[in-house]
C-alpha cells in the first residue's frame, strides 16, 4: 500500500528584472532642532535602540481592500482550489527560499521523497522486502499572482497523485500580495513565499520543514494570529454578508480570571452587518477599509457585550472568529469553506501579510 | 477639582513619592517592593492606584507626589485604554519630567505590534520616556526598579548632580519614527 504525499505550491515567480534594488530602509535622517547644544539630539538613541526586529518594521497598512467577489476560478483551475480550501490549516512564516526553482520541482519531489524515507528508517531495522514508499508530488498552482510584481507564473503541468491512495499529508507555500518594495529588494537567487500552510500528521511536517531548511537555507516559525488579524477577517467577513449569506458571526474571548472563563459571543448576521454598515463609507469605486472603521466595528460590539454583562471584553484575548464562510484560531489555524472560495485571495493576502510581518529580518 | 497637580504641595525632607498606576494590578506589587528595598539613603514612598482620578477623601493627607508611572501591560488592550484616560486627570505640568510609562510582555509573540506603537506615540506626543520591563524574573523587577528609581531621584530633586526634571525627560523621551522620515 503506497502512502502518498501531495505537496501544492502555489507559486509565484518573482521577476529579478531591475537591476537596481531599493533598500526597504533608508537611512532614517532625523530633523534636528537646534537647541545651541550638540548634545541634546539624537534622544531616542540614549534609551532604545530602533530594532526592527521584522521585515517590514513599523510599516503597518492602515487600509485594505475589501473582498470583491471576483470570480476566482477563471484563474485557476477549480479542482486546485477546491482541494486548497478542504479543511484546516496550520499556519507558518518562511524566510525567502534560495535558488529554488520552480521548474525543477520534480526533482524536488523526488528528493523529499527520499529524505522521508531515509527519516523514517532511521533506527527501524530494514526487513527484506519492505514496500513501505512515500510519493511525493510537487505542483504549482497557476494564476494566483496577484500584482506587477508577480510577472510570469510558471507552466508546468500540475501533477496530481495516483488514483486511489489518500494524501496523508499537505501542505502549500504561497505569497499573495506581498509587500512590493520588500519583493523588491531580494538579492536575486532568493525567492520570497512567505505563508506556509500544513495539514496532516505533525511528524510529517517537521520532516518536511527540515527538508526545506536544508535544501534551501530557509527558517520556519509558528505564525499565531495577533488580535487585530482577527479584527481584520470578522471585518471583512461581515462586510461579505449580503453578497454571501454568512449565517452567524463567532467570536471567543479567554478573559485572564482564575480560572480562565471563555466566552462565546454569536451575532446575529443581519445586526452586525448593520453594525458594519453604520461604521465603514462606501467608497464608490475604490473599496478600502481603514483600521478605524474596523475598530469601531469590534469597539461597537464590545460596548454591547459590557452594557448587558459589565464585562470589558478588551481585558481578554480575542482567540477565534468564525462565520459560514470561514473561522481562524489565534494559534494559527485557519480554515476557509469552500462553498464561497471566490474571498480567498483577500484572506491569503491578509495572510501573507502577517507572514511578512512576523518574519524575522 | 480632578486635576492632579505637582507643586500644590509641599516637599518633605529628603523625601520622594512615587504613584504607580495600574489597571491589572499584577506588576504594582512586586515593583513597589524591589523600589522599596533597593532604596537605603533616601525615603521612597510608593502609592498603588488602578487609575485616575485619584479618590477625594485621601486629598488632604496624601503627600506631593514626585513621579507618576503607568504600566501597561500589552496583552490587554483595557490597559491601555485605562492609561489614555487616566492621562486626562493630570495636570499640564506633570509632563514636564514627572510621568514615565512601563509597558510589559512587550516582546510576547502574541502581542500584536500596534499595541507597542500606539503607547509609543501616546508617550512621544506627551514627551514622556517609555521603559519596557520584565515582570516574570526576578531580576527583571529589579532591574525596573532601579531604572524608576533613577528617574525618580530626578524629578523629586534628590539627584546630586544639577540635574532638572525637564532636561532628563528631553533627553529621554520616546520617538516615534515618523512615516516620512522612513520613506
Amino acid at each position: 500500500k503506497k502512502n502518498m504525499l501531495d505537496f501544492f505550491i502555489l507559486g509565484l515567480f518573482i521577476s529579478p528584472g531591475s537591476a537596481v534594488n531599493t533598500p526597504v530602509r533608508r537611512p532614517v535622517t532625523r530633523r534636528s532642532k537646534s537647541y545651541g547644544r550638540s548634545c541634546v539630539e539624537p534622544p531616542s538613541l540614549f534609551w532604545q535602540t530602533p530594532g526592527h526586529l521584522t521585515t517590514l518594521g513599523h510599516r503597518i497598512p492602515t487600509s485594505r481592500r475589501a473582498a470583491k467577489s471576483h470570480n476566482i476560478t477563471e484563474k485557476v483551475d477549480p479542482e486546485q482550489v477546491a482541494l486548497l480550501l478542504d479543511g484546516e490549516w496550520k499556519l507558518s512564516y518562511v524566510t525567502p527560499l534560495f535558488l529554488f526553482r520552480h521548474t525543477q520541482l520534480k526533482l524536488y519531489s523526488k528528493r523529499l521523497a527520499a529524505f522521508i524515507i531515509a527519516e523514517k528508517q532511521q533506527g527501524v531495522a530494514v526487513e527484506v522486502g519492505l514496500e513501505a514508499g512515500f510519493r511525493v508530488s510537487f505542483s504549482a498552482v497557476l494564476g494566483m499572482a496577484e500584482t506587477e510584481e508577480d510577472a510570469e507564473t510558471i507552466s508546468s503541468r500540475p501533477v496530481f497523485g495516483a488514483d486511489g491512495s489518500k494524501p496523508v499529508w499537505q501542505g502549500w507555500l504561497t505569497c499573495v500580495n506581498g509587500d512590493p518594495e520588500y519583493l523588491r529588494s531580494l538579492p536575486p537567487d532568493f525567492t520570497s513565499l512567505p505563508l506556509f500552510c500544513s495539514r496532516g500528521a505533525e511528524s510529517l511536517s517537521a520532516l518536511v520543514k527540515s527538508w526545506f531548511q536544508r535544501t534551501f537555507d530557509c527558517s520556519f516559525g509558528a505564525l499565531g494570529l495577533s488580535s487585530s488579524t482577527l479584527h481584520w477577517l470578522a471585518a471583512l467577513w461581515t462586510g461579505c454578508h449580503p453578497a454571501a449569506g454568512i449565517r452567524y458571526l463567532k467570536l471567543g474571548w479567554t478573559m485572564p480570571t482564575q480560572p480562565p472563563l471563555d466566552i462565546e459571543y454569536s451575532v446575529d448576521p443581519q445586526d452586525a452587518w448593520e453594525l458594519w454598515n453604520s461604521v465603514h463609507k462606501e467608497d464608490g469605486a475604490d473599496e478600502r477599509i481603514s483600521v478605524d472603521e474596523v475598530q469601531s466595528f469590534i469597539n461597537g460590539l464590545e460596548t454591547h457585550f459590557f452594557r448587558h454583562f459589565k464585562i470589558y471584553l478588551s481585558s481578554g484575548t480575542l482567540t477565534k472568529v468564525s462565520t459560514a464562510l470561514g473561522s481562524a484560531h489565534h494559534h494559527g489555524k485557519i480554515k476557509v469553506i469552500t462553498i464561497n472560495s471566490d474571498y480567498i485571495s483577500t484572506v491569503l493576502t491578509l495572510l501573507t501579510e502577517c507572514a511578512l510581518l512576523k518574519t524575522p529580518v | 477639582m480632578a486635576l492632579l497637580t505637582p507643586y500644590s504641595k509641599i516637599p518633605e525632607l529628603n523625601t520622594a513619592t512615587l504613584l504607580l498606576v495600574e489597571n491589572e494590578e499584577q506588576f504594582q506589587c512586586r515593583l513597589a517592593d524591589a523600589i522599596v528595598q533597593r532604596e537605603k539613603d533616601v525615603n521612597v514612598n510608593v502609592r498603588l492606584a488602578r487609575k485616575l482620578p485619584l479618590p477625594v477623601e485621601n486629598g488632604e493627607t496624601r503627600p506631593r507626589i514626585d513621579l507618576v508611572v503607568f504600566i501597561v501591560n500589552l496583552l490587554s488592550e483595557q490597559s491601555f485604554l485605562v492609561v489614555e484616560n487616566s492621562l486626562n486627570h493630570l495636570s499640564s505640568d506633570y509632563f514636564l519630567g514627572k510621568v514615565c510609562f512601563v509597558v510589559t510582555s512587550a516582546r510576547c509573540g502574541a502581542v500584536s505590534q500596534e499595541r507597542l506603537l500606539s503607547v509609543r506615540k501616546l508617550a512621544a506626543s506627551h514627551r514622556c520616556p517609555v521603559i519596557c520591563a520584565e515582570h516574570q524574573t526576578d531580576d527583571g523587577v529589579t532591574m525596573a526598579a532601579t531604572r524608576l528609581l533613577t528617574i525618580l531621584k530626578v524629578s523629586a530633586g534628590l539627584s546630586p548632580m544639577p540635574t532638572t526634571a525637564l532636561y532628563m525627560s528631553t533627553l529621554t523621551r520616546c520617538t516615534v519614527p515618523s512615516d516620512l522620515d522612513e520613506d
